[in-house]
């Protein structure tokens, strides 16, 4: 389990060419140890920037990353032990499969990491195992799954370097309904049997009501709002300002009240809508 | 990566940036031509001259052309150099044992200078920063066209060139991606021998030509759907008509070829044989 803190952290993308665009403004958050962080955004708003700043893929110009109170900047050289503790997970990351059988590419991380054969071998199997592949899977192509599927090899490619922090940028870009969820599903069960730091980056409300313990929201490479959920929706007015959306059960829930019903507006899960709306008529 | 200048037109409004691409490329084929003509003091400067009047109406900042001759530096003066120390003639300036300078040498150097200088300016200018690399393409299609009575596929080769243009800064972002996912899971691109290093460039080697022959179906597909059949009976959307001013400007470099030829008459100082 690690925290993951960020001081005054400002990034530029093509620094010092016609082209420099501030993509990070003076950043500072935390994210919480062992809970599920979710980071929303429209696009552009430097959500996937924020999230390459985690492992060290980027260097921040001004500020620090913290990773349990140590600056991971401090000791450049020794920048892959901190990608091994924080497993990035990119936005379509299929496309980074390359090996021969899906066993090797999931071992390609831990690999680096200068384990041995014994040690790889369980990895692998844990993490195809909480990504959702079944064990005849690993000795196929990775170019003969499915998308979904392809997707999943790359997440347990990552969980395999079993990270205190997983972070995952649209885990769920893509895919169906039943795949999102099943997705979500075993990220979830990852972070409940590890106690793992996860932080999720997503366009979906919904997705992110259900599974997030807290939020942070971003605007034009500013964090503009940070706290649990209920805290976030209760602001739909701003969030649509910014190009966000609230889930839809929030929506109703604020059509009903304006139609004068007295239900909360904080709901922003169907259980708990559900639950109000039954307080109300006292059942 | 993304700071890799390629096809490095430089957007602005100008009577370069109008012309008509066909006549750039035959202008500018020409004006190669008269970089050659140049004999002596005179002509020279006066071309280069010219080169300058060409960044000026071209509208491109200096800085940017500069840059670009930042990239032949070196072979600019190991040709300088060579034409110092190799160059016999009359005028012995300095001797050293086997060393011997010439003030012949001395001006070869700068006017083998200013030709290589005059030449990348001026077809850069012409060219480079002034045509967007499609009009490229059509125009050299355009020009070629007549070997297609002799049965060599013009418009496939220039399909295939706009085709190869378009996907370099897709393959350049690719690329980029790619190294970050395997960054992530621990990749180590710059440290370790030769071999090893070659070795890592498998991770991101792999997925850039899986992903690179995906697109070229997808392309194929989406060409085939539009019915796409190659070049016969295939007309343009925009059809570029030649314009009067175009025939002027090809009289103008012509007229200044000439005018090379006549400077060179005038034994100001060295006249290169």
């Amino acid at each position: 389990m690690s925290e993951i803190k960020i001081e005054g952290l400002t990034y530029y993308h093509g620094k010092g060419t016609p082209y420099e665009i501030k993509a990070l403004d003076d950043i500072n958050i935390t994210v919480p140890k062992g809970a599920v962080t979710g980071i929303i955004g429209h696009t552009g708003s430097g959500k996937s920037t924020l999230v390459q700043m985690f492992n060290g893929i980027l260097r921040p110009e001004t500020g620090r990353v913290l990773l349990d109170g140590a600056d991971i900047w401090e000791k450049p050289k020794k920048i892959r032990d901190v990608r091994f503790k924080v497993g990035l997970v990119m936005q379509y990351p299929e496309y980074q499969l390359f090996e021969e059988t899906v066993y090797k590419d999931i071992a390609y991380g831990p690999k680096n990491m200068g384990l041995s054969d014994d040690e790889i071998r369980e990895r692998v199997h844990g993490a195809a195992r909480f990504a959702g592949l079944t064990p005849d899977m690993l000795d196929k192509s990775p170019f003969d799954l499915s998308g979904g599927q392809k997707r999943r090899v790359a997440i347990a490619g990552i969980i395999a370097m079993r990270p205190d922090v997983l972070v995952l940028d649209e885990p769920a870009a893509g895919l169906d309904p039943r795949g999102r969820e099943s997705i979500f599903g075993n990220i979830m069960q990852y972070h409940r049997e590890t106690g793992s730091t996860v932080i999720i980056v997503s366009h979906s409300m919904e997705d992110m009501a259900r599974y997030c313990d807290n939020l942070i929201v971003m605007n034009e490479g500013k964090v503009c709002m940070q706290g649990d959920a209920e805290h976030i929706f209760s602001r739909a007015e701003f969030l649509e300002q910014i190009g966000l959306d609230i889930p839809q059960i929030t929506k109703l829930m604020i059509m009903l009240k304006e139609k004068g019903i007295n239900v909360n507006t904080g709901a922003y899960t169907v259980e708990q809508a559900l639950n109000g709306m039954l307080g109300i008529y006292g059942k | 990566m993304k700071s890799i200048a390629f096809g490095q037109y430089y957007p602005a409004d100008s009577v370069l940036h109008r012309m008509d691409p066909r006549f750039k490329l035959i202008i500018s084929l020409l004006y190669i031509v008269c970089t050659f003509l140049c004999k002596n003091v005179l002509s020279f400067s006066v071309l280069l001259a010219s080169a300058l009047f060409l960044i000026i109406i071209g509208r491109v900042p200096l800085r940017i052309v500069l840059r670009s001759m930042r990239a032949v530096l070196v072979i600019l003066l190991f040709t300088a150099v060579l034409n110092v120390f190799w160059t016999d003639g009359d005028r012995l300036l300095l001797s050293w044992k086997f060393i011997n300078i010439y003030a012949e040498g001395i001006y070869n150097a700068v006017f083998i200078m200013i030709r290589i200088t005059v030449l990348i300016i001026g077809t850069s200018m012409l060219v480079t920063y002034t045509t967007t690399p499609i009009a490229l393409t059509d125009a050299i299609e355009d020009l070629l066209s007549p070997l297609k009575k002799i049965k060599v596929p013009v418009h496939e080769f220039a399909m295939m060139m706009t085709i190869a243009l378009r996907f370099i800064p897709t393959l350049i972002e690719e690329t980029e991606k790619i190294m970050t996912a395997q960054k992530a899971r621990g990749a180590d691109f710059s440290s370790g021998g030769l071999i090893k290093r070659a070795k890592a460039l498998i991770p991101i080697l792999v997925p850039l030509f899986v992903s690179a022959f995906n697109r070229a179906s997808d392309l194929a597909t989406a060409m085939e759907c539009r019915c796409y059949h190659g070049g016969e009976g295939r007309t343009r959307m925009n059809v570029r008509h030649v314009r009067f001013a175009d025939f002027v400007y090809l009289l103008i470099v012509i007229i200044f070829g000439a005018g090379l030829v006549y400077l060179n008459i005038f034994g100001i100082g060295y006249t290169m044989k």
